[in-house]
């Protein structure tokens, strides 16, 4: 029995104040001076100790509040009242929603899974990802104790063409075979996001943390100088021209190829340095994206990145999403019988522990994660980076151990959710999870399935 | 100059404080708050002991308050923070509120604006000591 996989988390404490969902206002005028206050009575103690940051003006009875709202309905002359921040719902935009930056900024402080949807009162399902629901079937029958159990539940997953057979020789004796795998212990490969104040620290951080993870950290040609040398068997470099192969680190076990001229060459060339080497190719999420990847199978290449956009749609088309991408080239390869030669890895816009299982369901066997890494370092997708303004929490400040504890702490807490996942489907290997589509309803199908022969609702006709 | 602003001023979303900040740089912190009924004497004395030569807050036109009155409270908040200061020293201007017109709206960036070149005469304050050390 191998031993198992665990994710060690510690509580790494945030930099900085986080905007909260909603402030107190508190009007003092008019107050009745009754001879025990709602203040007083705050289970909290949240009035007790009252403090202001003023550089970031934020309070602490904003931050302590657990909104409970006992003070708001409980003064008799009506003096508190609560608002929502209009700084906290302005935070990133549809896809990243403010809700789920707190929620990742949450489990980045502790590695701890924060509760939510009790009292939920809907939508029930929504775009993207949203519109798949999982099945949870099993979750009557947990494993005998829990996710770190017994049982074991493994997340590993393997990054390489499997073979397609196995070859005897004339002594029934197993000949070798040209296929090269790689094994990560959960399908979460680490990626540099598109914007963001990033330093060299915050670049060592992320390598750290990929090391203690066990997984691998994609970094673009451009940034692969600033991390130290002892960190290349973690690295996954990504190379967009043939000339920058050159800066290839030393030790790296798999290279990303995102150009189209010279491919075959390249591969030939990092073959010939060092066939031990995987390498994979990187598409865009754009039309014929299938049609690519069969031909890509067709001649060789053992590993796929599908590459949607930031917000996990496609780049030529915003109403698809990442999850459609990926179940176009899992189905094609299917079809043509070349699924199993091929590892197919998906980034863009995975958001949320659930897109892990979600995008692995659809038919990918791993994803590559980039932002929710940036706002585990508290970022707020505010993107003033871009426009060069100052960054409201100096993540290009931030220590290099400091950033490696954050992110370890966010990928512990979807570990753990995606062995909650698991668990609940009676599933006890991701590599079986990987287009399990038996394992989720999509509310597109049932929708479709359920009204299509209802015929067509007649708008404006009003029922008596 | 720290500037406090209610929400329900025109053009004061996150895309239009963004714009601000690149056109102004240092010379302006923007703090958005869910109501300028929030606004206590502290934050603005804070703000002037910290970092800021003045300290300005923007409300919504009166009758308008999303929470009935917190624009009026505003208001008595500032007078009391004007004589604090005085009473410390500094000049009354330091500090100031200014309410937003109902007949004639103005955005954030055109207000900032109106408030920087009223604030202009009074120079550094003398609460942050001289440059380069508080």
């Amino acid at each position: 029995m191998p031993s198992k996989y665990v994710i060690h988390t510690e509580t790494v404490l945030r930099r900085f104040q986080p905007l909260i969902q909603s402030g107190i206002i508190a009007w003092e005028e008019g107050c009745l001076k009754c001879p025990v206050c709602v203040k007083k009575k705050c289970v909290y103690s949240v009035y007790d100790h009252r403090g202001l940051n003023a550089r970031q003006m934020v309070e602490s009875i904003d931050n302590e509040c657990m909104n409970c709202l006992r003070c708001v309905q409980g003064c008799p002359n009506e003096l508190i009242h609560k608002s929502i921040n209009p700084e906290f719902a302005a935070m990133g935009d549809e896809h990243w929603t403010p809700n789920i930056i707190a929620s990742l900024w949450a489990q980045s402080d502790s590695g701890k899974i924060p509760v939510s949807g009790a009292g939920y009162p809907g939508p029930f399902s929504g775009p993207g990802f949203d519109a798949i629901w999982t099945d949870m079937s099993e979750i009557v029958r947990p494993t005998r104790d829990g996710i770190h159990g017994r049982e074991y539940i493994s997340t590993a997953v393997d990054l390489g063409r499997t073979p397609a057979h196995l070859v005897f020789d004339a002594e029934s004796g197993l000949l070798e075979d040209d296929s090269l795998l790689m094994n990560i212990p959960l399908p979460i490969i680490l990626k540099v996001p598109a914007f963001g104040a990033i330093s060299e620290k915050t670049l060592v951080g992320w390598a750290e943390a990929a090391k203690r993870l066990g997984t691998l950290f994609t970094v673009p040609e451009d940034m692969l100088k600033a991390i130290p040398a002892d960190y290349g068997r973690w690295l996954f470099p990504s190379f967009s021209t043939a000339s920058a192969l050159e800066g290839l680190p030393d030790g790296c076990r798999m290279v990303e190829l995102a150009f189209e001229d010279g491919l075959s060459e390249a591969i030939k060339r990092i073959k010939d340095f060092d066939p031990s080497i995987l390498v994979s190719k990187k598409i865009p999420m754009v039309e014929g994206m299938a049609d690519r990847a069969e031909s890509l199978v067709a001649s060789g290449v053992s590993i796929i990145h599908l590459e949607a956009d930031f917000q996990g749609r496609r780049h030529d088309d915003p109403g698809t999403f990442l999850k459609d991408g990926i179940r176009s080239i899992h189905l094609k390869l299917v079809d043509a019988g070349t699924r199993d030669n091929v590892t197919l890895l998906a980034s863009g816009g995975i958001s949320m522990a659930e897109h892990v299982a979600k995008s692995i369901i659809c038919g990918s066997d791993g994803v590559l994660v980039d932002f929710p890494m940036l706002i585990a370092l508290e970022c707020r997708m505010c993107r003033r980076c871009e426009k060069g303004l100052s960054c409201p929490v100096d993540i290009q400040d931030a220590s290099a151990e400091w950033t490696a504890g954050r992110v370890i702490n966010l990928v512990g807490a979807w570990h753990n959710q995606l062995l909650e996942v698991m668990g609940a489907m009676g599933i006890r290997d991701a590599r079986r999870l990987r287009g399990e589509v038996g394992r989720a309803m999509f509310f597109d199908q049932l929708d479709r399935e359920t009204f299509e022969n209802m015929g067509a609702v007649v708008e404006e006709c009003e029922l008596e | 100059m720290a500037l406090f602003y209610c929400q329900n001023v025109p053009e004061s979303r996150e895309a239009d404080r963004q714009a601000l900040e690149e056109a102004c740089g240092e010379t302006m912190a923007l703090f958005p708050m869910p109501c300028s009924g929030r606004v206590e004497p502290v934050h603005l004395l804070r703000a002037l002991e910290e970092f800021a030569d003045a300290a300005y807050v923007i409300t919504c036109p009166q009758g308008a308050c999303r929470n009935f009155e917190g624009n009026s409270r505003a208001m008595k908040r500032m007078e009391r923070t004007k004589s604090i200061i005085e009473s410390i020293g500094l000049e009354r201007e330091r500090v100031g509120l200014i309410v937003c017109s109902k007949e004639n709206p103005k955005s954030l960036a055109a207000l900032a604006q109106e408030i920087l070149e009223d604030i202009s005469s009074l120079g550094p304050s003398p609460a942050l000591g001289p440059v380069g050390g508080n």
